[in-house]
């Protein structure tokens, strides 16, 4: 069965990354290898978080994210994605969306939350981002337009996390994208 | 603090860059091994209904990285979806001049 990957936009170009937030110079090369080896045909999604708030954003939560202006925003890159989806699931292809975990845009498993965080940009990034269970916006977003598919698999890289762990991470993308071939 | 190794450099590439065909070259790996990030172009077999708003995407993030001071290069294979994209860019009154032979 053909495998169509949906990758978040940073995992094919780290200069989308919030500042501070670039593991890597460009594409992360480990996970194309991987998707490569396994025959994945390799779509990528827009960054939210790039279009709304620019390469010089701040680190944010999903509560600061989380405005109607927003929503609206996500909904209007997710559309497109979610319709090529639809075509591809039509197509009998299995879907497999790697986000970043996290990520309060791009989460899967984890995103980022917290009611205190607002205000001065004064938390710094690797003390005490609140990293939580849960999506992110847009993935939460594609979701809803996608619908509840079994033939649709999300998996989160977890770039935004403290305790990254390439090994472990590329590990989670091999059992979904190994399980679907 | 922990460090961001981003390169600042992306390059829009047309979908046989991302997914090449089999046997070609995998100029994915050249650029990532030569430190460029890369914006896809709307994928070869894309829905027709979805193509405008994929790639007023690809434009609104490219216009963001050249706004600000990012270098962007085109690799261009002559291919309609890359006319396109220079088409919907220049209309936003921005270019890319840069063209790489990746």
């Amino acid at each position: 069965m053909k495998v169509v990957c949906y990758l978040a936009h940073c995992l094919l170009n780290a200069n989308a990354k919030v500042d501070e937030g670039a593991r890597c110079p460009g594409v992360f090369s480990p996970l194309v290898s991987l998707l490569r080896e396994r025959g994945a045909t390799l779509r990528q999604m827009p960054c939210p978080e790039l279009a709304f708030g620019g390469t010089r954003r701040f680190w944010a939560v999903r509560e600061q994210y989380d405005t109607p202006a927003y929503r609206a925003h996500c909904r209007r890159l997710a559309a497109p994605v979610a319709m090529q989806i639809a075509a591809d699931l039509a197509a009998g292809a299995r879907v497999v969306i790697v986000g970043v975990d996290g990520s309060p845009s791009l989460g899967v498993e984890l995103t980022a939350a917290s009611d205190e965080w607002g205000g001065r940009p004064d938390k710094p990034r690797d003390e005490d981002y609140p990293v939580t269970p849960g999506a992110g916006i847009f993935t939460e977003t594609l979701l809803q337009l996608v619908g509840e598919r079994v033939d649709v698999t999300v998996v989160g890289i977890g770039h935004d996390l403290l305790d990254y762990d390439e090994a472990r991470e590329l590990a989670k993308v091999r059992g979904v994208v190994g399980d679907a071939g | 603090m922990r460090g961001d190794v981003r390169s600042r450099r992306i390059a829009v590439v047309p979908d046989a860059v991302l997914n090449p065909p089999e046997g070609g070259d995998d100029r994915l790996a050249s650029l990532a091994d030569a430190g460029w990030g890369v914006v896809g172009l709307c994928p070869a077999d894309l829905v027709p209904d979805a193509r405008a708003a994929w790639l007023e995407a690809v434009v609104e993030q490219v216009v963001t990285f050249l706004d600000d001071g990012y270098e962007v290069a085109l690799v261009d294979d002559g291919d309609a979806e890359t006319l396109r994209f220079t088409a919907a860019l220049a209309e936003t009154g921005r270019f890319v001049d840069s063209v790489l032979t990746a």
